[in-house]
């Protein structure tokens, strides 16, 4: 979307997290918030401000930089302590038009409530999972709301407002070095630092691999449970149609396409 | 007579004029990048460059060679008698028959130029360059009429004012070229930026048969990285672009140029040249970047080159390899300024094209280009029972796994290599898990911060273990580790290794006798050149002897050895995906199957890809380490061998001479 | 006791005798393994004995025949439905309420594991809690008792009819008033219960767990960190659970009681849905589409193509060499070099199958190849393949998606 006269003043916050790479588990810029970093840059890059909760010095912080911008803001606050009172306390401040978010973080508990619990301190309409803001009228911004396998549903939301964006949003421009490594660190000491006791008690480990849940057959003899176990196994492999004419192996196909349910 | 004292006037005026164009030419340069050279040393060097390297490189083109001693010596003989003859007025009647014969020596050498420019090839640039071969020709034959009264052949006054105003006339034009158009941007320009260019080149190791191939590291702290406007260049790299003769040898080379896409090495040059003296493409006169007309590019020395002298397509096109550099005779480095300018682009503006941003966030936070989880970089090994750096702390040889760990394809290379070495009883270990992409991609992708990273890494993994090599199954890694990894060591340390490639080493061991081969069976076989491992690093025998054990006859494609062509897949050709006409991969099949072969042997996963990704019927395509692999006898120890049990029939030969 | 009599038939000892008898083979089946042999004893023929297992290896019944049926011999009561028992809460001490999303009306795999969790929760607490589901507009489910709701609450009207997260959130907190759940319970899904989860969570002050995939009432383990760690907490009250979080009901019925709210719920909705946006098949990104017909460099007639991706309604793909050679765009390119496809039915055209394309169908769960070469890699790799011209069978799926098509039209007019 072309950023235009009409947006000229509109002003967006974009809240950016540390990421982490589901491979290596290093830290990078978040996938879903670099996507709400570009969204806030094509709409309004003047009225754009970046903002993160945490650590100043977090590395991964320049690579949203990259994407062009001149200064992040960050409310410095310890490792412990819940971004969402600072984050509220500052965007009740600033009054911004547009607060965008990922939907769920990369890193930490990411349980995709930073959106939901701005909304409801800010008390402003939380939009989910947005994959673009088409156009805004008359105080009224017109969304596409991500369904899943690309599906899109069309919203209308009042500004000001709070979206979750998707990863079916536009995706980030490049992080370039050199801008990144210039931009302005703009740390300020958080107003409010609430230190997140709930989360104090809890006890993290790398993931568990988890069982695949197998077809549990509910037999009564063993016959039965023999017959349940061995007919899938035979049922299964490549099945290869040849010399056979066109029509019926097409009609094969097909059916295997309405068994499949990805015909509508 | 008018010519006593027009001659010397015209003369002088000339060479004031020319002193005078060179100055600005001179402060032109300036406008770049300060970069050290060695003054003094350089110029002192230069003759020996222009008469010994450069000639090197001439006299592959015979006819050429030949034509341009005869034409330069004997321009640069008689200028000098010129300024003694008519200048300073020597009177000797030798000095006067001196000159004559140097006159006649270029006339000859400008004749045969003539000759060449009847019919012109398309690489030839046309324009200025046409008129070349007459203007040598009237400065050769009214200065040899001019000197004819002073070696008394004619007399004095011979002819009258008229022959006198045709010869001033005929002098004015050739000086005109020669002296004038030196200074002021003619032909004549490449001998005067040139010579200079020889003295000043910024790889002095090139000449006097080294070879300088890895990339200068970027700065990262400078404020602007890579080379945004014609002045971010280094002064001496602007000197260079002035030294290009316009001869197309590059374009005739560049696999890009042949497939399509829209890249010139000639043009680019040339697009240089307009962005350091401003204006326009217009007077350009050769062949365009396929599908970019010329005439519609413009740029000045202070404009940014991106954005209207060179679209970015025609950077990102370029495959990194070296091709034209190889056949260029003023020894620019067309690859230099390409990934300087891609450095730009990358670093600054975040504008890697297609699939280049997602490879260099895939390095950055996995350390390899497909984002692929770092841990699981030994899976391939599974059942190889690989020794690791970590356990044994020391080797002989650190095998270089590189990126084809995750690709399935390279994997059958990497596990032929190790039955290899296994069956050599080599002590050998890999670095596993801490071992990084070598960070080739990121540095020709311009991207030299994330190259740098990795190298870094990679070199404190290296660090803490000891082995005298590193041999490695990747040109691209060889290159980087052997000629790049240098510039990143930490202040007062150095490499103390040394770099193979895969073919080099098995070579060697099938030399010690550490192998036992039996004799190819199969049909006609060629091998493919990888770029990074020819050009790059100069070596094209060791695969070549090594197949040659093999009891393989090779089939040498026509565009093979230095002048091998590119598969396509280097310089992040393939990533950054730049559209054209053809594919290279297809081009370099084609010229395969011209020699009739059944199998390709290479040398490199990156080719193999690529020469795979041709549609069927191709060649078969086999990496050398896979034929080794093929060949070797097992459960024979070449100890045993050597007590005449049985082997390969060449080597039973061998053996059995030993042993009568 | 006149069945007690023996009484010989020569002639069906004859044909048993002779096996090159037309009738041998009926007659050995009919008689199976034992026959009267002509001194009356009772023979029994070896050969005959057992049946073919479905693998191809012959099993023998050593129950003989008095075990519970197998094959088709005493199939009748097997077939017949089991009561199950039904689970009663007569007054139940307090709720569990979960809401399930309801995909296309009917409770999907994830509420069922949802409700399952819900009564394992019950099982390890004490006293009698009872299973409360929050059901928002029409449904079309009718196996709600064998799923285990024990109370249902099917909240009505036009209102709730479509997107509105605001109005069902101010139903909960309805709810929450009413009933003081002990848990509430979501499905942690793109569908729905994420999102009404967090918005429910935000409103009544609960903090989460999200993600939870192991739960008990002392601790609940969720994913972390985008999946990548597991934290362990004590259970919340409030959980938006992971798939496969717990075994689904299986073995009880259940009352399915309807019940009210008392007040009604009303909100004034800011957010305003105006209706899903026709998406192009072609306008999905390849990594998000669900049904890929790629094309390679077997297909010769690309109009045709682009037709049976219209007709058949998938996202089209292509092969690295279809795109090399002009024939389809470079962001359609299937495979390592080009897009990770997780589509869950791909049908490659004309691909072999080189190693990278493989790689990036990796994913897929159905994948149907057209190819003429029935020993390339992607007939290995799929699971139903045609030996075919690929003009053909598409020619020929052209034609049956269309007359699938008119049917729909037809039975729905």
């Amino acid at each position: 979307m072309q950023p235009d006269k009409q947006n000229a003043n509109l002003r967006i916050a974009a809240l950016v997290s540390v990421g982490k790479h589901p491979g290596s588990g290093r830290a990078r810029r978040a996938e879903q918030d670099a996507r709400a970093v570009e969204m806030g840059l094509a709409m309004a890059p003047q009225g754009l401000e970046v903002l993160h909760a945490g650590d100043p010095h977090a590395e991964a912080l320049r690579a949203y930089a990259g994407m062009g911008l001149k200064k992040i803001r960050i409310l410095q606050q310890g490792e412990n302590a819940d971004a969402v009172p600072a984050l509220s306390q500052y965007l009740g401040e600033s009054k911004p038009d547009i607060v965008l978010t990922g939907v769920r973080a990369e890193s930490g508990e990411s349980s995709g409530m930073m959106a939901y619990l701005l909304g409801e301190k800010l008390g402003m309409p939380v939009v989910t999972r947005i994959a673009e803001i088409v156009s805004i009228d008359n105080g009224q911004a017109n969304l596409l709301q991500a369904l899943p396998r690309g599906q899109r549903r069309a919203l209308r939301v009042p500004l000001p407002f709070v979206a979750s964006v998707d990863m079916a949003a536009a995706a980030p421009r490049q992080s370039a070095f050199g801008p990144a490594s210039r931009a302005e660190m703009e740390a300020k000491k958080a107003d409010v630092e609430v230190r997140d006791e709930v989360q104090a008690s809890w006890s993290e480990a790398p993931a568990r691999k988890r069982p695949k849940r197998l077809k549990v057959v509910k037999a009564k003899t063993a016959a039965d449970r023999f017959k349940a176990a061995t007919a899938k196994s035979s049922g299964d492999g490549g099945k290869v149609l040849r010399d056979k004419p066109a029509s019926e192996m097409a009609q094969a196909v097909f059916d295997l396409l309405l068994e499949e349910g990805v015909i509508r | 007579m008018i010519l006593d004292w027009l001659l010397p006037v015209l003369i002088s005026v000339a060479l004031l004029l020319a002193v005078a164009g060179m100055l600005k030419r001179i402060s032109l340069w300036r406008a770049g990048q300060p970069e050290k050279v060695s003054f003094f040393s350089g110029l002192m060097a230069m003759p020996r460059r222009y008469l010994v390297d450069l000639h090197h490189v001439v006299e592959r083109d015979k006819y050429m060679s030949k034509t341009h001693v005869a034409t330069a010596g004997g321009f640069v003989l008689s200028m000098v008698l010129i300024l003694a003859v008519h200048l300073f007025g020597v009177e000797n009647r030798w000095l006067s028959y001196a000159l004559l014969s140097a006159l006649v020596l270029m006339f000859v050498g400008a004749l045969f130029v003539f000759k060449r420019r009847l019919n012109p090839p398309s690489r030839l640039s046309k324009g200025p360059w046409m008129r070349l071969p007459k203007s040598l020709l009237m400065f050769a034959v009214s200065f040899f009429i001019a000197t004819l009264p002073a070696a008394g052949i004619l007399p004095e006054n011979f002819g009258g004012w008229l022959l006198a105003a045709v010869l001033a006339a005929g002098i004015v034009w050739g000086m005109g070229e020669l002296l004038f158009g030196m200074g002021w941007g003619g032909p004549m320009k490449h001998a005067f930026a040139g010579s200079l260019h020889l003295a000043f080149h910024r790889r002095p190791e090139r000449f006097g048969g080294g070879r300088s191939t890895g990339l200068k590291p970027v700065d990262l702290t400078a404020a602007k990285l890579g080379v945004e406007k014609p002045t971010d260049f280094k002064w001496n790299q602007l000197l260079g672009f002035d030294a290009c003769v316009q001869c197309g040898k590059c374009e005739a080379m560049c696999p890009a140029f042949a497939a399509g896409q829209p890249l010139n090495p000639k043009k680019l040059i040339q697009d240089m040249v307009v962005g350091l003296a401003g204006g326009s493409d217009a007077k350009f006169a050769g062949s365009p970047y396929p599908g970019i007309e010329v005439g519609k590019a413009e740029g000045g020395p202070n404009k940014t080159i991106t954005e209207g002298l060179v679209s970015p397509d025609t950077l990102w096109s370029c495959t990194t390899c070296r091709a034209c550099v190889e056949e260029c005779p003023m020894m620019i480095e067309h690859v230099d300024a390409i990934v300087d300018m891609r450095r730009f682009l990358t670093l600054e503006k975040g504008n890697t094209p297609n699939k280049g941003a997602e490879v260099l966030d895939n390095l950055i936070a996995t350390d390899n280009p497909n984002g692929f989880n770092p841990g699981s970089r030994m899976n391939w090994a599974a059942d190889q029972n690989l020794r690791v750096m970590k356990d044994v702390k020391e080797a002989d040889v650190l095998f270089w796994v590189s990126d084809g760990a995750f690709d399935m394809r390279s994997q059958r290379i990497l596990r032929s290599f190790v039955k290899v070495l296994k069956a050599a009883n080599v002590d050998f270990a890999v670095l596993g898990d801490e071992e990084r992409d070598s960070g080739d991609v990121a540095r020709r992708l311009g991207d030299d911060a994330t190259f740098q990273s990795l190298a870094k890494r990679n070199i404190a993994a290296m660090s803490q273990y000891k082995f005298k090599r590193i041999v490695t199954t990747d040109p691209h890694a060889f290159h980087c580790l052997k000629n790049e990894y240098a510039d990143l060591y930490p202040e007062g340390q150095k490499p103390d290794y040394e770099v193979l490639h895969h073919t080099t080493f098995i070579n060697e061991l099938v030399k010690a006798g550490a192998l036992s081969l039996e004799e190819f069976k199969g049909g006609t076989v060629t091998y493919h050149d990888p770029c990074y491992l020819g050009r790059y690093n100069g070596e094209y025998d060791s695969p070549r002897e090594l197949l040659n054990e093999l009891g393989i006859e090779i089939a040498e494609m026509e565009r093979s050895g230095f002048r091998s062509r590119c598969c396509g897949g280097g310089g992040g050709a393939p990533i950054t995906d730049i559209p054209g006409e053809r594919r290279i991969a297809d081009m370099r099949m084609a010229e395969i199957k011209e020699t009739g072969a059944e199998l390709v042997a290479v040398g490199c996963q990156q080719c193999t890809a690529m020469l795979e990704g041709v549609v069927e019927p191709r060649a078969e395509v086999k990496d050398i380490a896979e034929l080794v692999a093929d060949a070797l006898i097992e459960g024979d120890a070449p100890v045993s061998k050597k007590n005449g049990k049985q082997a390969k029939p060449n080597a039973d030969k061998r053996v059995a001479e030993e042993i009568l | 006791m006149s069945d007690e009599i023996i009484r010989r038939d020569p002639r069906a000892e004859w044909i048993a005798r002779n096996r090159l008898h037309p009738l041998h083979d009926a007659m050995q089946q009919a008689g199976a393994a034992e026959t009267r042999g002509p001194s009356g004893l009772i023979r029994r023929n070896p050969h005959a004995v057992g049946f073919i297992g479905p693998n191809g290896i012959k099993r023998i019944d050593r129950m003989n025949g008095n075990g519970p049926a197998v094959g088709g011999r005493r199939s009748a009561g097997a077939a017949k439905e089991v009561e199950l028992p039904l689970h009663k809460v007569e007054n139940p001490d307090y709720y569990v309420v979960v809401v399930p999303d309801m995909v296309g009306g009917r409770l999907s795999g994830h509420d069922r594991d949802v409700i399952g969790q819900a009564h394992k929760l019950i099982r390890e607490g004490e006293g009698a809690g009872a299973v409360l589901a929050v059901v928002f507009g029409e449904h079309r489910e009718e196996a709600f008792d064998k799923a285990g709701v024990d109370r249902l609450l099917n909240i009505t009207g036009e209102a709730f009819e479509g997107y509105t997260p605001e109005l069902r959130v101010a139903a909960l907190e309805q709810v929450e008033k009413e009933y003081a759940p002990k848990y509430w319970l979501l499905p942690d899904s793109v569908a729905a219960g994420f999102e009404l989860g967090c918005r429910l969570a935000a409103r009544i002050g609960e903090r989460p767990a999200t993600q939870a995939w192991q739960v008990s009432s002392e601790e609940a383990i969720c994913r972390g960190a985008g999946g990548t760690t597991d934290i362990t907490r004590k259970t919340p009250r409030l959980m938006l659970l992971a798939e496969e979080c717990a075994e689904p009901i299986d073995e009880t019925r259940h009352e399915v009681l309807p019940v009210e709210l008392e007040a009604s719920v009303s909100v004034q909705a800011v957010i305003q849905d105006c209706g899903q946006v026709a998406v192009d098949p072609n306008a999905i990104p390849l990594g998000e589409a669900e049904f890929i017909l790629s094309a390679g460099n077997g297909v010769t007639d690309w109009n045709q193509f682009h037709q049976a991706a219209e007709a058949l309604g998938a996202t089209e793909g292509a092969s690295r060499v279809a795109v090399d050679d002009g024939n389809m765009p470079r962001f359609r390119q299937v495979g390592a070099t080009g897009t990770w496809v997780t589509a869950r039915v791909y049908v490659a055209v004309g691909i072999s199958g080189a190693v990278q394309h493989l790689q990036g169908i990796g994913q897929c769960d159905k994948v149907i190849a057209i190819n003429t070469d029935v020993g390339c890699d992607m007939v290995k790799r799929a699971a139903l393949s045609c030996i075919a011209d690929s003009g053909e069978v598409m020619a020929e799926l052209i034609r049956l998606a269309n007359a699938y098509r008119q049917e729909v039209v037809e039975n729905a007019a």
